[in-house]
Order: C-alpha cells, then structure tokens, then sequence
C-alpha cells in the first residue's frame, strides 16, 4: 500500500461515518464476542495446566460396571490403600493421594473449617506447586508437619513469619499441634484442587477408616500416578485388568475385572471428565460457547464483506481511474486487501476496548473472573486483524480490481457487482440470518430450561430449609442435644437428620435387591438413612402407604441386623424398577432375599442431585438413635437470617469445636445449576450481539440497495406505483432472505437443542412455540431494520429521484 | 505512431451479439491532434478506450511504434499506460477522496517515479493548466472547468506520448470548455499526440484531422488544411 491508499482510506472513512461505523462497530462486536468467549474457553480448558510437569500427571479412575447400578460410570477416586498396593506390585512407581479430609483449625476453643489434604510424600514430585518459603518436599517427611498456603498463614499468623510456628488441627479423629514447615502460593482459579493446607497421609488406614480404607470397591481418595511419557501410562494401563484380580477377587468377586476396572486420565482432562453419569455439561457448554464465539465472528465478517462489496459499486470509478492510471490488478488487488486489514485493525483495537470495557459485565453474569492477558492477546489480535482482514478482504478486493474499467468509465451507472454479486449478498444475509435465528431459538430453549431448573418441583418445598453440612463432627450425644435444642428454637418448625441432604450432600450408598420369582441380584437402589422426621421436614408427598413412624416399632432399624427384615420407604422411579405395577401395588410388599426389606409407603421423587443426573430409583430406612455422619436439616418460618443466626447460636453453645457449615438449601440447590445459568447467560451475550451485528449489516446493505434504486423507485412512481407499494417492494425484498433463513434455522436449531436439552434429566419439552417466535422477532427486527430507509426512499419525488445519479 | 489494422469488437450478452467495432483501421502520427465524431453509440469511446488499452479489441493488431499491444497482458499494459498514455474524460474522474495535487501525483505513484521528481512534475503541471491555488482542494471543492483543468494535469504530468480525450468538454459550459481546448492545442502545439472524441464540430474543427464514424466504422478521415 503506498501512502495515497492510506489516505483514501482514511478519507473515506471520515467521508462516509456511518458506513465506517457500521462497518468498524460491527466486526469490532464480532471481535470482542470471539475474545471474551475465547478468554473463557482458554480458562475452561486451562485446568492444571499451570503444574509445570502435568502433562505426565495421571489420575485413577474407578470405573463401575454392575447391572442397574445408579453408579455406574468413571469417578476420579478410588479405594485408600490404592497406592500402596501398587507401588507393592509395581516398585518405583511414582505417586500420591490426595485425600480431602479437611480440617478443623482450633484456636481459643472454637474451630474453623479448612481446606487441608492428605498426600504422600512424594506429592511434589507430581505437583511441584510454588514455594513461598520452605521445602515442600523435605516437608512432607515428617508427619507431624503442615504445609500452608499464603492466604492461610496470613489468616492465622498476620504479619509474623509463620514457619516454625504451631497450629492445633483436629483431622478426622484426632486433634494434634502441627509446625508449619513451609508456605506454598495460593493455587491458581483454573484448578479442581481444592487445598489450603497439607501434611502428609498416615501410614496404613487412618484412624476410623480401618473398616473399608483396603476395601475394594470404596471410593475415597484422588490417586494421580506419573509417567515419563504417554506410553509408559498406557503399558501400566494395559496391566490394571490383572492387578483388579490379583488384589481386588475377594471383595469384588469373581469377574473382579469386568465389574470394576481402574483407568488412568491425563490430569489436564480431569476438569472437562464428567463423574459417573453426570452428563457431559461442562465440556459441552465449552464448546457450545466456543462455536458461539466463532459464529459471532464469522457474522461480523460476513458483515464486512457485504458492506464492502456492496460499496464496491460506488468504488468502481475510482477504480477504473487507478486502472487507467496504470494501476495493475495486483497494486488494486494489495490495496484492497491493505484497506480490510487496516481496518480489521481499527475494529480489533475497538474491540479491546469493547472487551475490556464489557468484561466486568460478562464476569458478573457468568461467575468469573477473566482478564485480558495483553501480552497474549494482543498478537493474537494482531494475526487476527491479518486473517480476517485477508479473509473478508478478499472478495471485495478481488471484485472491485475486476471492474471493467472501459465499461465503468463509459457507463453512468455504477456496478454493484451484477446480479451474481447480488445474489451473493441475498445469500450472505441468508447466512447471517441463519446464524441469528438459531441463537434467538437457542436462547429462548436455554432461558426457559434455566428457569425450569430454577422452578421446577424437586419433590419438596426447596423454601424455609437451611441444611448443616459439619454434622459430622458430632459425637453421639451432642447429636439429639443438638436435635432438641434447635428443634426448641420458636421459629424452627422441624430438625431431620439424614445421611443424604438437598444440594447433593453426605452419603453415596446403593444396594441390590433381588426381587423374589426373578433371577439375579436384581436392581441397584440408592440408600438413605433418615433419623426422625425427615420426611415432614422436607415436605415430601406420600403416594401410596404411610411414613416412618415410631408407634410402629417394626419401622426402627436401630437394633437391627443387615440379614433381619426392615421396613423401607421407597420412592416413586423405584416402583417399576422394583416390579410393581403402581405404588398401592408395592405397599406391604417384601423385597430382596437375603437382606428383606418390607415396603411401608411410596414418596414422590425428591431431587437432591444435580439436574444433570438422572433421578435415580431409591429407598430410605429409618434410624431413630446416632447416624454415623449426618447432614441436618432444619425447616424454619420467617426470615431466613434470623433463623440462621439462632441455629448458629445453639450450634456454638452445644459444640463450639466443630465448625457451623450450612447455608439454605435453595442457595446450595442453586449451586447444582449455576454452571447452566451462567453459561446460558454467556451465550445470551453473544446470541444478542450476533443478531445486533446481524441487523447492522442488513440496515448497511439496505442502505446501499435503496440508494442504488433510487432511480428506479422514481421511474416506478412515475408509472403510478404509490409509496406504499414501494415500501412494500423494498420490505419484502429484504424479507425474503430473512424467510429462507428461518427455514433453514429451524432443523439446524432443533437437532442443537435437542442434543443440548438431552444433557438434562430434567427438561422442558423442545415446544415449537420457541421456534415460531424466534422467526417472529426476526422477522419483526428485520422489518424494523429495513423500514425508515424504504419509508424515506418511498417518499422521493420522482422529478428528483429520476435525475439522481 | 500509431497503426490499427482490422480491429474488431464485439460484445456477446445472453443471446445478443453487439459489434462495437469493425474492421477499424488507422493511423497516427506522432504530433497529430486527431477529433473523433459520430452519432452516439457508433464506437467512438470503445475505438479510444482500445487506444487506451483499457479494452481489448476482439480481433486484429494494434501497433504502438513497433509494439503489438494485443499481445501485452494485464500487468504489462498496465505499466504501458503508466509510461506512455494521458487520458482526459468528460465527468473528469477525479478520486473523492484524493486532494488536486494527490490525484495529478497518482499516476506517477503507479509509475515508481521518485519522490522528489513527482512533486516538481505535479507542480509544473498544476501550473501548466492553472490549477496551482487548487492545489490542496478536495474535487468537490472545484467547479467544473477547474476539475477538468486538473484532470488534463493528471493526464500530462507524466509527459505522455499519447493523450487521449473524451468529450473533455461535454460537462463544459462555452467559456470553460474554449479554456480546455486552448490547452489541448498548446499542448499539440509543444509536440504532443492528442486523439479526442467530440460531439461539437467546432472543437473537432480545432484538430488537424478528422474522423467520422458510423456504426463502428469509419466513414471518413478528413485532414484540416492548415
């Protein structure tokens, strides 16, 4: 490009503003939508990828094969004394734990709740996190050491150097004084870790897991392994069938290895691995957004191409003049292609701007907190505007160094590209409008399933409920202590223990139970043990029978063998699963050979887990004395706050040691679907922004035509035709393409959707009602796009219209 | 200077063939102002727009010197207009958004000519046809005899061999297009080749030769007796 095309483009650009500003505002959209959501997918697929030798780092998977198990899957834990057992077989084996035990800090006699970890002593040969102060490594040979991160030896120890100092730490059973051995830097946002302190494992089964922590088929802990190279993994991978059965037979059974089977996955892919039957929400968000981000780009340089030869017409002259002037086809050809790229480079920059400037926006609506690394992005800008430049470039640059010049400088009319450049803009906005309709479609199907998650009948009345996860923590007694002093609170209606709560946490049992006259082990059911009053805690509505009740003597299992009859409630998908026709039909009915369990009522489905699992068929038995580990559920009137503070207040009197977690359970609730919500916020952005560059350049485009027709408009007037018959011309010339568009958005919506929606359990129906209203808005934004300039152009007097050029 | 010998044009569009030009042929001599006239659409335009090699005759030779131009390709003439030809049109072709004295420059841009050497070409030029004050003036600032003024200094800042013109004074009132032949003829005068198309007779009177043309022949070539 020589100095005079940098001028004409300039001038051109100030000459004629809105075209610049269309043309520039709209890719600069484009360009922005495709940063942040790029920003987002890096986050999302940079996952321990900021551990210097991760890509050697495996994690072992267990995974299930048992018939009708709702567990049936891969989970990235596996049994305690995994390790151990492999690195008996296989010598030189490098690996650690990471046991997520948490611990109790204590300090003055109260206790506070923290992240800490168990792991081997060789956990930084796999994860060599940064090192403040201290040698991690040296420091996990000693047991009775604690490693912290910053935040924490800020937390307890201020300004003073914290090495060397003592923390008190309850773990699991036992409280002990722990040194602090070294300062670790607080681990990044893009990590599934979730540790603030760590020591070292015990040697052999911790206290109180002696029971299952060498049991075959217990999940308890993470097991990463490391490998040189990829081959190494996959050699030690092909030898898991045989280890199962070597070790793992006597727990497991026979076929020890077609039940379960351990896998390795590289540690980088751990974040975008669904567990067990989790749908596969986060990669397929991931890329959901990706292709939004991608879409949102292409559209705004769809958007330049058709402005730009749309304006190419009105080049033409000038082009001619270059092409007399002795101008080849390669100078035009390279100037052209200069002019896109600068001003790709223009609409990048603004772009920056845009995203800097909207990113708070889009960090508030989706739960993150992404910022622009310049020193990244600003390259990747840089070939940005280059590729994008060239590729939207092209076409027009291509078109315009075509331009006959004799042809152009004799006619009085400009080219606009003939009718093959016509219908070529007809299809590009075809294109655009195709794109746009499915977003619009997309995003009123992601609304309404977000807002169906938000409302939807979980099966008890999620309002009133505040849930206590650090029961745990409680001896025997403080448990019915604490049971009848919160339950004595005025606005407290009902307190339930259970090992399971809403929101998804405590126990994960399932068992098998065979149904009499079949064949088998019969189905896999998910257990809960529920203390008193856990169902009209929760509110749960009885289908058929009667709940647990404690003047039936026979409902307690408390005092009971596994072998001996107990009696179970079970809930609404178990019916079927377990054979009966109706729940009256499974009422008073025994199930299960070995291990009988009389069913005394049927509940409706209650919806702890996450959306994304499918309900799965359950029974409950009930246990009026000490749960091992329960969650409790408090069920309260009036405001929340007040309730809160009155439970915490009891709770600190009774056993200020153990710390108070809880929070209500429609927050906790909110948690399961707060990735769906922020990710339909997310792609609600960008499907607005891609219909607003959509518009921009459809008014651009009409904008060209209708002046390219003003001649024309005044010679049809002329003839008689009124204005209403112009804007009716003009508007449905633009309809047309917006109409094909929508027929082709439909099917390609509705397979999107309806993959999307099938990532749910529970799920809106895919209504058409979706798809004629997105058409309608579509419709009803390209008419009011395209109106003001037919309505301007239909007014023309044709005396004027006839003489303009 | 100049030969044509059995040029052809003709244009095919859907089912219509349209012969633009029939076995045209003529020469030039360097130094002669030659006027081209004809009822409109008779070829006089597509006859100097293939003089200009900006379209290409469909048969025959077209010698410049000892040069067959229908041989060059695109780049190759492109760089021959660059050297060799001045082209001066009716609605002057000005670039909008290039200044007077940038678009007198562009050719020579186009020409690789050095930087120093441009701007005293561009200057003498402006001055030769009057447009100096202009100089720093977007087109649309112009009238219209000023546009054509600095137009027919685009077309000679290069010192052409051939200059060639399209009704230059057709978007004229009397005064300006007597101003723009004045310069035409002293430009003749000083030893240029300039072959111009006109509908006024007393323009074409002005040139050494002239050609009437029919249906894309030539009817008659009649020298002016000097």
């Amino acid at each position: 490009m020589n100095r005079f095309a940098f001028l004409t483009l300039y001038r051109s650009l100030t000459r004629h503003r809105l075209y610049a500003a269309l043309n520039i505002g709209g890719l600069a959209i484009g360009i922005a939508v495709f940063l942040v959501l790029g920003l987002y997918v890096r986050f999302e697929t940079s996952y321990e990828t900021w551990l210097p030798r991760h890509n050697q780092v495996y994690l072992v998977q267990t995974v299930w094969n048992m018939p009708d198990s709702p567990f049936n899957g891969a989970y990235p834990n596996t049994m305690g004394g995994l390790l151990e057992e492999m690195q008996a077989d296989f010598p030189g084996l490098s690996g650690t734990r990471i046991n997520n035990v948490g611990a109790t800090v204590l300090r003055g006699g109260i206790g506070t709740a923290e992240d800490l970890a168990w792991v081997d002593s060789q956990f930084f040969d796999l994860f060599d996190l940064t090192m403040l102060q201290g040698d991690g490594a040296r420091a996990l040979a000693a047991p009775s050491n604690v490693l912290i991160d910053a935040n924490i030896a800020h937390k307890y120890f201020g300004t003073t150097d914290p090495v060397g100092q003592t923390l008190t730490l309850n773990i699991g059973a036992g409280t002990a004084p722990y040194r602090v051995a070294g300062v670790f830097a607080p681990l990044p946002r893009n990590t599934d870790l979730k540790f603030t302190m760590l020591t070292r494992i015990p040697k052999g089964a911790p206290q109180g897991n002696e029971d299952w922590w060498y049991r075959w088929g217990s999940t308890s802990v993470n097991t990463y392994l490391r490998f040189p190279d990829p081959a190494a993994a996959k050699a030690f991978a092909a030898r898991m069938p045989a280890f199962v059965v070597r070790h793992g037979t006597a727990d497991l059974g026979a076929n020890a290895d077609k039940t379960m089977q351990l896998t390795l996955l590289p540690l980088a892919d751990h974040h975008l691995t669904p567990a067990g039957r989790e749908m596969a929400s986060v990669r397929q968000t991931i890329v959901t957004l990706g292709i939004v981000g991608v879409l949102t780009l292409l559209i705004a340089i769809v958007n330049y191409v058709n402005l730009a030869t749309a304006r190419a017409g009105l080049r033409a002259r000038e082009v001619a003049m270059r092409k007399v002037l002795g101008a080849s086809r390669g100078t035009l050809v390279r100037q052209f292609a200069g002019e896109a790229i600068l001003t790709t480079a223009l609409a990048a920059l603004l772009a920056l701007a845009l995203a800097e400037l909207g990113l708070p926006l889009v960090n508030a609506a989706a739960g993150l907190t992404l910022s622009i690394p310049y020193a990244l992005v600003v390259p990747a800008l840089v070939v940005l505007a280059i590729v994008v430049g060239m590729g939207a470039g092209l076409y027009p640059a291509v078109l315009l160094s075509r331009f006959p010049a004799a042809a152009v400088l004799a006619s009085a009319r400009s080219p606009g590209g003939g009718r093959t450049g016509a219908r070529l803009r007809e299809m590009l906005v075809v294109f655009q409008f195709t794109l746009a309709t499915a977003f619009i479609i997309g995003t009123f199907v992601l609304v309404a399933q977000t807002r169906h998650l938000r409302q939807a009948d979980l099966g008890f009345a999620r309002d009133g409920l505040i849930v206590i996860k650090s029961g745990a923590g409680l001896s025997e007694g403080q448990q019915s202590t604490m049971r009848d002093a919160i339950g004595g609170l005025p606005m407290i209606r009902s307190v339930a223990m259970a090992d399971t709560a809403a929101g998804g946490f405590g126990n994960n049992n399932a068992n098998n139970i065979e149904i009499p006259g079949r064949p088998g082990e019969g189905p896999s059911l998910r257990e809960i043990v529920v203390g008193r009053n856990f169902f009209t805690t929760y509110g749960a509505r009885v289908v058929a029978g009667r709940l647990f009740d404690d003047r039936h003597g026979t409902d307690d299992s408390n005092g009971t063998k596994g072998t001996e009859n107990r009696a179970i409630v079970i809930n609404r998908t178990a019916v079927p699963m377990l054979g009966f026709r109706s729940a009256q039909d499974a009422v008073g009915k025994t199930v299960g050979k070995g291990r009988p369990r009389t069913i005394i009522g049927v509940v409706d489905d209650m919806r702890f887990f996450s959306p994304h699992v499918p309900m799965d068929a359950t029974y409950y038995t009930y246990w009026s004395r000490y749960l091992g580990a329960p969650v409790i559920t408090v069920r309260y009137a009036g405001p929340m706050d007040a309730a809160m503070d009155a439970v915490r207040a009891t709770w600190r009197k009774i056993a200020p040691e153990v710390p108070f977690d809880a929070a209500p359970a429609d927050q906790d609730l909110a948690k399961l679907f707060a990735a769906d919500d922020h990710a339909a916020n997310l792609f609600t952005i960008g499907s607005v922004l891609a219909v607003l560059i959509g518009c921009v350049g459809l008014w651009g485009l009409a904008s060209f035509n209708t002046s390219r027709r003003v001649k024309e408009i005044g010679i049809r007037k002329a003839l008689g035709a009124s204005s209403r018959d112009i804007v009716r011309l003009l508007v449905g010339q633009f309809l047309r393409p917006v109409l094909m568009a929508n027929v082709i958005a439909w099917p390609l919506a509705w397979v999107a959707m309806r993959h999307w929606l099938a990532g749910f359990s529970d799920r809106i129906a895919l209504s058409p009602l979706y798809f004629v209203a997105a058409t309608l808005l579509a419709l009803g934004i390209a008419v009011v796009t395209v109106l003001a300039q037919s309505l301007r152009a239909s007014r023309a007097t044709p005396a004027w219209a006839l003489h303009h050029e | 200077m100049i030969r044509l010998e059995n040029i052809q044009r003709r244009y095919v569009s859907d089912d219509v063939e349209t012969t633009a030009l029939a076995d045209i042929n003529l020469e030039v001599a360097a130094g002669e102002f030659v006027a081209i006239m004809g009822p409109s659409g008779c070829g006089k335009s597509t006859l100097l727009n293939t003089l200009g090699t900006v379209d290409r005759p469909t048969a025959g030779r077209y010698l410049f010197g000892d040069r067959d131009l229908v041989a060059l390709n695109e780049a190759e003439l492109a760089r021959f207009r660059a050297m060799t030809l001045g082209f001066v049109f009716q609605s002057f072709n000005l670039i909008d958004e290039l200044t007077i004295a940038e678009n007198v420059e562009l050719g020579l841009i186009y020409r690789q000519d050095s930087g120093g050497d441009r701007k005293a070409r561009v200057a003498a030029a402006m001055d030769r046809v009057g447009v100096s004050h202009r100089a720093r003036h977007f087109p649309h600032q112009l009238s219209g005899g000023q546009q054509q003024r600095a137009a027919i200094a685009r077309a000679i800042v290069g010192e052409p061999k051939l200059i060639l013109a399209d009704e230059p004074t057709g978007n004229l009132d009397t005064e300006n297009g007597q101003q723009v032949m004045d310069i035409l003829t002293s430009l003749n005068a000083e030893g240029a080749t300039i072959i111009m198309v006109t509908h006024s007779p007393s323009h074409a009177d002005i040139a050494r030769r002239r050609i009437n043309m029919l249906d894309g022949r030539i009817v008659a070539s009649l020298a002016r007796a000097i």
